[in-house]
């Protein structure tokens, strides 16, 4: 983000009694496809601007006119509405226009690539494109072509089959750290925190961004499913990220840049031991058809959170699913509608907020 | 006409040998070999670039046809032109043309749809094992011998192990080649890439090796009882290297071949979820690249195929996962390979070409070309230093699918004589 931006950001909210919690921080990321590569200043960022945010949807006036006269394209190749609707939102707080694409109303279905679609929204002038697809690689192709035909279009990956889900996981991310200080939900609050990951890690897009995130955090992450939802090969998935050795002259005195710690348990007892945070994944009912769970019920007994195996926790445990909920299969009814422990309902109101920061930092270079 | 190659860089893998010599090719027949060749007739066109390679043309074990069926990925025409530019003059095309080659009047079908003007590779067929390449129904194979099938393959794995049984005994008479791709497609489920770390990380649905391997050591254990030669083609994993070396040290009548795109890539280079880059099977991870390029070293592997699978634009252009697997390679496999593997100094420039010209030729049960006076002149030209841009319009092919499009690469074919 370029200083005159903030200055624009500031101005926008400076009829706020409150000074937003906003930095000069550059953001220099076109596209956010993956969380990978992301570095603890952006997570600050991100994190400071959604506060920021938060605040402004907490007025009268929820509507800031900061992307005005920029379009905001929300690409769905596969269905959604929880994530499409708060997308959406979030464009519409920040007064972009916004283009809905769905597939069935499509010309997919006439022989369009997926190229074909992107490349129309472009033609159209659009600023920011905001894709989920059923497989992976779908926004990072669409990204690449971008930058092939030299448009300045940000693409934010919204989902895409197995691969990643970032900005569910900087919502998630959010959530915690405001559940830490509400005031001040900054990145380095997780630190030593422990977070427990459970269920069908294999097949979760959100379970591997906030894989990223929570282990760049600080935070030790434990995941806990069945072997089969769970292979070994993943207490290795940040190994690539945290080899890397510091790229300082002096690296003996610049701390381990991730210092989060990353465990596996086809137990959840150990993993939900003293636990901080525990979140759920939606187990796809189909798993049961590919040789991968027994049953439902078996599941529920091994993997479902409940308030009685929460006692593990530690006292004031809080616990997030990315929804949409199968209750009694991953997680207890009784415990969803928890206010004192569920963070389900903060999860959705953050989601518009951080998606808010998202756009806004991604869009702010164009105005 | 008489053509004079002066001070070129011979490879002969026949005869094991790296010189640089004088060669006179007329009536498509190499007529002299020397270190130097006096200018003896008027009508002699002389080469005299420095730093060409003249060697065998290259030998491509198998490969698909887009004609008939599928003539918007490829005719036979932009085929021949393709091998022609990508220094082959030789070919194996599967059969799984839509309608397959599974009879003799398949067979025929394509000869009649080859009969062309100008000069093009020598152009033989698998027939197919089983009817329309469904895994499933015999094919009348003493009738596809008869009518001059090279050798028999589906392109497809085969999950029916009574059947593979089955073939392997009526084939035994026949002494045609027979060639099986190994995979067990239950294990394989909806797998588009091979598992492992890399996988989990591009959240792509993976393939066990396994999938792979299973079925192999299945096959295995059906030629050890059956004693019918076979080619295993596209050998993909680590471990697969591990079973042939066991199985040819205990002297199991096999070979086998990988392809060329397994041995210049691994599963990280999906990174950027290319659509090119799916492939069956899928391209290997790390460890089973390293192996794959040991193996063929050690003589594990015998050749590199090139498989090349032309597809549109538009059904390539889709994501990762619903893409269909391959790509084309036929022009485009000799440089890189030299690049990757020459270049740096890895392998011998006769070593590549025994694996993509010699080897193949043997595995087909043909005798290979070599570079002796009296020989037919079937041959390729190569300039290893050539620049060249990997374009839609620089590529015969009328498919673009392959991962280096639009990159620079260094070697070019510049002429290559089919020997017909």
């Amino acid at each position: 983000m370029s200083f005159s931006a903030v200055t624009s950001l500031l101005q926008t909210l400076s009829t706020s009694d409150e000074v937003p919690l906003m930095s000069t921080t550059t953001w220099t990321r076109r596209h956010i496809i993956s969380l990978a590569d992301f570095t603890t200043e952006e997570y600050d960022t991100v994190l400071r601007t959604a506060a920021s945010f938060r605040e402004v949807l907490s007025r009268r006036t929820k509507k800031v006119p900061t992307l005005q006269g920029q379009v905001v394209a929300n690409l769905f190749f596969e269905p959604s509405t929880r994530t499409r609707s708060s997308f959406e939102l979030a464009a519409k707080r920040l007064s972009a226009d916004t283009l809905n694409f769905t597939p069935g109303s499509s010309s997919l279905t006439k022989g369009e690539t997926i190229l074909d679609t992107a490349k129309t929204y472009l033609a159209m002038g659009t600023d920011l494109m905001v894709i989920r697809h059923r497989e992976a690689g779908v926004p990072q192709a669409i990204a690449t072509e971008m930058d092939r035909l030299n448009s300045n279009v940000g693409v934010l990956n919204a989902g895409d089959g197995q691969h990643e889900h970032p900005s569910q996981a900087l919502l998630d991310l959010f959530t915690i750290c405001s559940a830490l200080d509400p005031d001040y939900p900054s990145f380095s609050l997780l630190e030593g925190k422990k977070v427990a990951i459970v269920g069908d890690i294999l097949h979760s897009r959100v379970a591997r961004s906030n894989i990223w995130s929570l282990t760049a955090s600080g935070a030790e992450v434990h995941l806990a499913g069945p072997p089969t939802l769970l292979p070994k090969l993943f207490e290795q998935y940040t190994a690539s990220r945290d080899r890397q050795p510091p790229t300082s002259h002096s690296p003996s005195l610049i701390p381990h840049p991730y210092p989060g710690k990353l465990f596996l348990h086809w137990d959840l007892d150990p993993a939900l031991e003293d636990a901080d945070f525990v979140m759920t994944l939606r187990l796809q009912k189909e798993r049961m058809t590919q040789h991968l769970l027994p049953s439902l019920r078996e599941y529920h007994q091994q993997f479902g959170v409940t308030s009685d195996r929460l006692k593990l926790c530690k006292p004031n445990v809080k616990v997030l699913h990315p929804g949409p909920t199968n209750r009694g299969v991953e997680i207890s009814s009784e415990l969803m509608d928890d206010p004192k422990i569920s963070l389900i309902p903060q999860q959705v109101t953050s989601g518009v907020a951080v998606r808010m920061a998202l756009l806004y930092l991604m869009g702010s270079g164009k105005a | 006409m008489a053509e004079l190659f002066r001070q070129v860089r011979l490879l002969d893998p026949v005869s094991d040998s790296d010189r640089v010599a004088d060669v006179l090719v007329a009536d498509g027949m190499i007529q002299q070999v020397e270190a130097q060749i006096a200018d003896l007739l008027e009508d002699v066109e002389i080469c005299d670039r420095p730093n060409l390679i003249l060697a065998p043309g290259l030998v491509d074990l198998y490969s698909h046809s887009g004609e008939p069926g599928y003539e918007s990925r490829e005719t036979l025409d932009s085929l021949m032109q393709s091998a022609l530019a990508g220094g082959f003059t030789r070919l194996a095309l599967l059969p799984d043309t839509d309608p397959a080659i599974d009879n003799p009047a398949g067979v025929e079908r394509m000869r009649s749809l080859l009969r062309h003007a100008g000069p093009i590779p020598q152009v033989d067929f698998w027939g197919a094992l089983t009817t329309q390449v469904k895994g499933e129904q015999m094919t009348e194979l003493a009738e596809l011998a008869a009518a001059g099938a090279i050798g028999f393959a589906d392109g497809r794995p085969l999950q029916n192990w009574a059947l593979v049984r089955r073939l392997l005994e009526y084939c035994q008479p026949l002494g045609k080649p027979i060639a099986f791709s190994c995979c067990d497609r239950q294990l394989a489920g909806n797998g588009v890439v091979r598992e492992g770390l890399e996988s989990m990380q591009l959240g792509l649905p993976g393939s066990p090796a396994i999938a792979e391997t299973i079925a192999l050591a299945a096959l295995l254990e059906c030629v050890e009882t059956i004693s019918t030669p076979v080619h295993i083609m596209r050998v993909s994993t680590a471990r697969s290297v591990e079973l042939i070396r066991a199985a040819k040290s205990r002297g199991l009548p096999i070979t086998a071949s990988t392809t060329w795109m397994h041995l210049l890539l691994n599963t990280s280079d999906v990174q950027s979820y290319d659509p090119s880059l799916r492939l069956e099977p899928p391209l290997g991870n790390s460890p089973d690249q390293a192996a794959l390029v040991q193996g063929l070293e050690e003589g594990v592997l015998d050749a590199i195929a090139i498989d090349h699978t032309p597809y549109t634009y538009e059904e390539k252009t889709v994501s990762f996962a619903e893409a269909p697997p391959g790509a084309i390679g036929l022009e485009l496999a000799l440089p890189l390979l030299w690049q990757k593997f020459v270049e740096t100094g890895n392998w011998e420039g006769r070593s590549l070409w025994r694996y993509l010209s010699t080897n193949p030729a043997l595995c087909l049960g043909q005798t290979p070309a070599n570079l002796q006076p009296g020989q037919v002149a079937e041959l390729t030209l190569f300039d290893p230093q050539h620049r060249w841009q990997i374009t839609p319009q620089a590529l015969k092919s009328l498919s673009t699918n392959t991962p280096w499009l639009g990159q620079e690469v260094t070697g070019r074919i510049l002429r290559t004589y089919p020997g017909r």
